[in-house]
């Protein structure tokens, strides 16, 4: 996070990690085609020939809260194992992260080795999992059988994290998953700065300005849990 | 890990090519005939293109009031804020009026939310004025109205709609080259970090393998101490045993019954089986911890040959097996250390007397080498002689032959139970070759028999170069 007290510029890094092909680009995208134009910066993609992402994607989001100007940088990491350390460089500075995993059975391993790898590529950062704002969004649910629905529902049961189903092709759960990590990141950075005290600026109202910088948001959320089924989830939730 | 360019704030002249841009400005220039100017957020001016205004800024620099609002102007359209975070893009065009009349239109070039600096198009005269400024008009005494008004008719004249639109037009281009640049920076910039963090990487795992292998290296040599101590301690007794054997045997202790002599000669033979194995131990300790030290010296390879031969015939005779011999004349006297080289002969007999089937043959040959080793290079092509044991014995497998060298390598593994031993004879060969600069190797059929050829220099390889003639093969050939 980096704060500018004198701009009153408040930047934030979130990462999109996970497996090779689990879907990072694609909610990026998906994420460009919701925020409102004036608000977004280029989606910068570096990608090789194959639509493999090489280095990283990025996204900026500016928006003002209150009397607070807000930079929201999104960046994917690339997925293929050679990359790894792109992938420590990128997580460099990371305020929060979306582990996009992969629904089908066959990637359960990979999602598993890509959680691991996203820990140590953490702590080779100074960083640690355990105090970084995070949420799991199961990629490509259509694609997910009983045994994927049963890690989910063990994931949520143990309540680390908020957990997300999404279809991020068809851009479903992807804004969901986004506003959801919003908010816990809001809610990590006001504990350690005190923001609303300091800015009178509460987590409800920050989640709501990024909800205005989205081209038809979802319906604000009631501040439970994730739903257990289906992409929607509510923005300002706490831990599922 | 050091800080990524991912990190670092944007500076809008490290980001484009200036040469490149400049010309991009002049093409607008050129095409609007309105002058430009581009600011980088620190204030930097990184094009400054006039059109025909030139001579009418002079002259107005040249009053004491005209410098002074002429001053005003240029200082506010240089640094006065500009909304960077603009809602409609053509919002936030700010515009000066000049106190001659000219007007100045400026834009931020905003980035990912940035300021990274400014555009000012003008001066221009706003074709909905026309005509010189009041406050210029009221300055007289300073300036010739007549020659100010002739002058900033070289100005272009524009209405201030054109040149928003035109403004909008180039900060859109702007744009697109910012974005163009920051991605082709940002590529070749995290491909160096990524390559940089690969290395430092790669470094930090080679200490550690490097710190492992030390280690190792050290446990290798505590270990070939404790096998050598051991050893040595094994063998006095066993020395002993033997000894005391062979008088019983020799009837210095009385007379023994023929049953007493069965056992006597059981002891025996299994007491002199253990230690050639406690001294193979040995020899291969000795070379783990302080590498071959050879003692080379001219002996005739007949000698050699046949010594070693006759080491190997009792066991020979016991199972019926044929051994025979060529001993070229061509090859004679040889520098080695004789006794391994003996040592070496001998393990590859005992080998194929354990190994022949009952009424078989041994061959063994000794003359000019058919090649040369690899290790000796493409001018070794002469000086090397070589000695073969030929079998028909039980054969190696194909995928095994480049494992029996191996210590404590036996091809099969049934086959230590089978004809005893421990798989030290021929790594203690190897090693004893190696150390002579020379090479082993071995050509086998399962089932119908193996033979082993050792290629050794007829001279040390240093002799004549300055290099100590006797004790040590080059470098490469030392295994430990």
């Amino acid at each position: 996070m980096q704060f500018n007290t004198a701009q009153r510029e408040l930047t934030l890094k979130i990462v999109y990690y996970g497996p090779g092909l689990s879907g990072k680009t694609t909610n990026l995208r998906a994420l460009y085609q919701r925020i409102q134009p004036a608000l977004r910066g280029h989606l910068m993609t570096l990608d090789t020939a194959d639509d493999r992402t090489l280095f990283f994607d990025t996204l900026p989001l500016v928006f003002r809260a209150g009397n607070l100007k807000v930079k929201l940088k999104l960046f994917t990491v690339p997925g293929q194992v050679m990359h790894n350390s792109t992938r420590r460089i990128v997580l460099q500075g990371a305020d929060a992260i979306a582990f996009v995993a992969d629904s089908q059975p066959s990637k359960r391993q990979e999602n598993y080795k890509y959680w691991l790898n996203m820990v140590e590529n953490l702590k080779a950062n100074g960083l640690s999992i355990e105090v970084m704002p995070n949420v799991v969004q199961w990629n490509k649910k259509d694609l997910g059988d009983a045994s994927t629905a049963e890690a989910i529902e063990k994931m949520r049961k143990e309540g680390k994290q908020p957990v997300y189903e999404a279809i991020a092709v068809r851009g479903e759960g992807v804004v969901e998953t986004f506003l959801g990590l919003v908010d816990l990141t809001f809610e990590q950075i006001d504990r350690v700065y005190l923001l609303s005290d300091k800015l009178g600026l509460d987590r409800r109202s920050f989640v709501e300005e990024v909800r205005r910088c989205l081209v038809d948001p979802p319906p604000v959320g009631d501040g439970k849990e994730p739903p257990k089924k289906g992409g929607a989830a509510p923005p300002a939730t706490g831990t599922a | 890990m050091a800080e990524s360019i991912l990190q670092k704030r944007l500076v809008l002249g490290e980001l484009l090519d200036l040469p490149s841009f400049t010309n991009v400005c002049k093409t607008f220039v050129d095409l609007y005939r309105i002058g430009l100017k581009v600011f980088d957020a620190q204030g930097t001016k990184l094009v400054d293109m006039k059109v025909a205004s030139g001579d009418f800024c002079a002259y107005m620099f040249t009053g004491p009031n005209g410098r002074r609002l002429c001053t005003d102007t240029v200082t506010h359209i240089k640094v006065r804020p500009l909304e960077a975070q603009p809602a409609k893009l053509e919002e936030v065009i700010a515009s000066r009026n000049c106190f001659s009349g000219l007007r100045y239109l400026m834009m931020p070039i905003v980035y990912e939310g940035d300021m990274l600096g400014r555009v000012i198009f003008g001066p221009f005269m706003p074709e909905e004025v026309g005509d010189l400024g009041q406050d210029l008009k009221s300055l007289t005494a300073e300036f010739d109205l007549v020659k100010a008004k002739e002058l900033i008719d070289r100005i272009r004249r524009a209405p201030e709609t054109t040149v928003r639109r035109v403004l909008e037009h180039f900060t859109r281009v702007v744009d697109v080259l910012v974005f163009t640049s920051h991605k082709a920076m940002i590529s070749s910039q995290l491909h160096i970090e990524s390559v940089t963090e690969s290395y430092r990487e790669v470094q930090e795992k080679n200490k550690k393998l490097s710190d492992a292998l030390e280690r190792l290296q050290e446990l290798s040599r505590l270990k070939s101490n404790f096998l050598a101590t051991v050893s040595h301690e094994l063998r006095t007794p066993l020395t002993s045993v033997i000894g005391y054997s062979e008088m019983l045997l020799a009837g210095l202790a009385g007379d023994l019954n023929d049953e007493q002599k069965d056992y006597l000669k059981t002891i025996l033979e299994k007491g002199e089986s253990l230690l050639r194995l406690i001294s193979s131990i040995l020899d291969l300790s000795r070379i783990e911890a302080r590498g071959v030290q050879l003692a080379r010296k001219p002996t005739n390879l007949d000698e050699i040959v046949q010594s070693a031969m006759e080491s190997v015939l009792p066991q020979s005779f016991k199972k019926n097996l044929q051994l025979t011999s060529n001993l070229s004349p061509s090859v004679q006297k040889v520098t080695v250390d004789g006794d391994k080289i003996r040592q070496c002969v001998v393990n590859l007999l005992s080998n194929s007397v354990k190994f022949t089937p009952a009424g078989g043959h041994i061959f063994v040959s000794a003359g000019p080498a058919e090649r040369v080793p690899a290790s000796a290079g493409p001018f070794g092509s002469s000086g090397f002689f070589q000695i073969s044991v030929t079998d028909n014995g039980i054969g190696i497998p194909g995928e095994l032959q480049g494992k029996v060298f191996e210590t404590f390598f036996q091809a099969d593994s049934s086959a230590s139970r089978e004809y005893g031993g421990a798989g030290l004879g021929l790594s203690i060969v190897k090693s004893y070759v190696e150390a002579h600069g020379g090479e082993v190797s071995v050509n086998s059929e399962l089932g119908k028999g193996s033979t082993f050829t050792l290629i050794l220099p007829i001279e040390p390889p240093g002799v004549g170069l300055g290099m100590p003639p006797t004790g040590g093969a080059p470098p490469s050939a030392v295994a430990f």
